[in-house]
């Protein structure tokens, strides 16, 4: 029995055989689980090691004390996480909530931003010949195969303080003289828009590749026309690709760190930056494991709310491991 | 379906799309104007942007180190993926549920889902701890490869899992019914079959690790600056240069020249498979 219990504990994954009598039935499926283990335990093995294992020891850093180099060391302590709070020796201080703050802000706002891009893009490319269909898309996302740093400084060629639209920025007021869009919050907005705009319009386009347009048809027959047709037939049976789109943007956005790294500058810094300078410029490596938790947090309620959101909805029917 | 949509809802369409389109490439189509900027003293345009760069030393070995990476980390990331997307769709008990079952799908999620800057950090803090206890992995190329490796795994799996996911059950059967053991029926009928997969799986995996700066940054240590974190550091220290402006043009140029070639590539191919025999 215990051995049996041993051998479920190490196949973790093939349990459903271990309950089964001794028949040919076990030979086979234990034959099967050798083969799983030659094959897929190496590339699950490395990822433990190397990814799942370190998120392990940042996770326990953030509930140790920090030394005199920002080091961790031991007692375990919650101070970490009254830091992030905003609490220290100074009092509280309400820097580390706006920053929070602005980083869901910017996160949202790219989302809306490349959900509203999107729809058009996508539906103008589903009204194209099918032969130009693909390499409109590949020229949708061919910008966000360059590199995260070339394709983000870029913008300062735009926005920075002696760049185009800056110019017309001076002549319009918006912004004071001597100074660019970048660095700034816009140019951030408009950087992670610009960075996370292909992963809104794949998966929109895949579910408006499977569009049953013979609901539009039905709709425009019983009179329904223009906003309140896409409203009532086209939207629903895009709101799976919507979600995912919303996941793969916000997601990435609200941790960003290049955008605003880049882009951003003093006046708009998000959590990745923060995080970041936790363990670079100024180290005190608990305070950035726990902020590093508080934002994982974050990430995990997001996905875990739009996974409920999408299964209630209705989930796509691809292939998935 | 395009009956459907009416005329002037195409033309608005039109009118949203190709500035988005136009915008899309402006400021890639800037850093590459600014990079023929005349030399210093001098009016009009010139190379002498890039006659700085390919004099530039550190330049060099930095692309070096950014090719290494790439192929080194597609090369191992291809091959566990590979065997990792078969394994899974060959030989996972069918009726398995629950956790148990479920496990591998949350390994194979969690590089995908997890924030970049969470994943170099994560691992910056690991390396770092096995380097203070053990004097292993010296954070440089090495650790760079590493993560890499990490995060391409599971795009190869899922790449290779959805081809073999697509195919009929019974060739695996056939290929037992004519004496094929595993090993023989792994090389002779699998790989040919998802070679465009794996082909593809390598291909994204360099993808991804020339798109990277976040976790190659805190992978990296003094002696392995790559590429793109030569970039960062330039513009951090000084601002855009036109030597910058040179090395970002390359850099963007050469991705959309195989990115264009392999889709007319693969779009011939596609093409002359379909043809009537």
């Amino acid at each position: 029995m215990f051995f049996r219990k041993r051998t479920a504990l190490l196949g973790f994954f093939l349990m459903s055989a271990s309950s089964l009598p001794q028949t040919a039935v076990q030979t086979e499926s234990r034959a099967r689980a050798f083969r799983l283990w030659i094959t897929a335990g190496p590339g699950l093995f490395w990822i433990i090691l190397f990814l799942l294992i370190p998120s392990a020891v940042l996770l326990g850093i953030g509930f140790l004390s920090s030394n005199d180099y920002g080091s961790p060391v031991m007692p375990i302590t919650s101070q970490p996480f009254q830091q992030v709070a905003g609490f220290s020796m100074l009092g509280w201080d309400d820097g580390n909530i706006i920053i929070f703050l602005r980083s869901l802000e910017q996160a949202g706002i790219a989302t809306v931003v490349t959900a509203l891009l999107a729809y058009p893009l996508v539906f103008f490319i589903m009204t194209r010949p099918e032969s130009v269909r693909p390499l409109l898309m590949l020229f949708i996302v061919l910008p966000s195969w360059t590199n995260q740093v070339v394709r983000t400084y870029a913008w300062l060629e735009l926005l920075g303080p002696n760049a185009p639209l800056t110019w017309v920025a001076h002549a319009l007021h918006i912004v004071p003289p001597d100074l660019g869009i970048a660095p700034g919050s816009f140019a951030v907005t408009t950087g992670l828009a610009y960075n996370y705009l292909p992963y809104m319009i794949v998966p929109l386009y895949a579910s408006a590749e499977r569009l049953d347009w013979t609901l539009v048809e039905a709709g425009r027959d019983l009179y329904a026309s223009g906003f309140k047709l896409f409203w009532h037939t086209v939207f629903p049976q895009t709101i799976p690709g919507l979600l995912s789109g919303i996941i793969f943007v916000a997601i990435p956005a609200f941790g960003d760190y290049v955008v605003p790294q880049l882009l951003g500058g003093d006046r708009a810094l998000m959590i990745g930056s923060l995080i970041a300078n936790q363990f670079t410029e100024t180290p005190d490596w608990p305070y950035g494991a726990a902020l590093t938790i508080i934002m994982l947090v974050f990430t995990a309620a997001g996905l875990i709310a739009f996974r409920i959101l999408s299964r209630r909805l209705g989930g796509s029917g691809e292939a998935t491991i | 379906m395009s009956n459907v949509v009416p005329r002037s809802v195409r033309t608005m369409l039109s009118a949203i799309s190709w500035p988005v389109y136009i915008l899309l490439y402006t400021p890639l189509a800037l850093v590459a104007l600014y990079s023929f900027a005349p030399a210093p003293n001098q009016t009009g345009h010139s190379l002498h942007a890039y006659s700085v760069l390919f004099a530039d030393g550190d330049v060099g070995a930095a692309l070096r180190r950014s090719l290494i990476l790439a192929f080194g980390s597609a090369i191992v990331s291809t091959s566990l993926g590979t065997l990792l997307g078969y394994g899974l769709c060959r030989f996972r008990a069918p009726n398995a549920r629950g956790i148990a079952a479920n496990l591998p799908s949350l390994i194979i999620y969690t590089p995908i889902i997890m924030p970049s800057l969470v994943f170099g950090i994560s691992e910056l803090i690991f390396f770092n701890f096995v380097h203070s206890t053990t004097g292993l992995l010296n954070a440089g190329l090495g650790t760079m490869v590493i993560a890499h490796i990490t995060f391409q795994v599971p795009y190869v799996a899922l790449t290779v899992f959805a081809r073999l996911a697509g195919l009929d059950p019974n060739l695996f059967e056939a290929s037992h019914d004519l004496y094929a053991d595993g090993i023989k029926s792994f090389f002779y009928l699998t790989v040919p079959v998802v070679r465009p997969a794996i082909i593809g799986g390598f291909l994204l995996g360099i993808t991804l690790s020339i798109d990277d700066f976040t976790i190659s940054f805190f992978t990296s240590g003094p002696g392995s600056v790559t590429l793109p974190i030569y970039i960062y550091g330039a513009i951090a220290r000084k601002g855009i240069s036109p030597e910058i402006n040179a090395l970002g043009t390359l850099m963007i140029a050469v991705i959309i020249v195989l990115a264009v070639a392999h889709f007319f590539i693969n779009r011939h191919r596609e093409r002359a498979s379909q043809l009537p025999v």
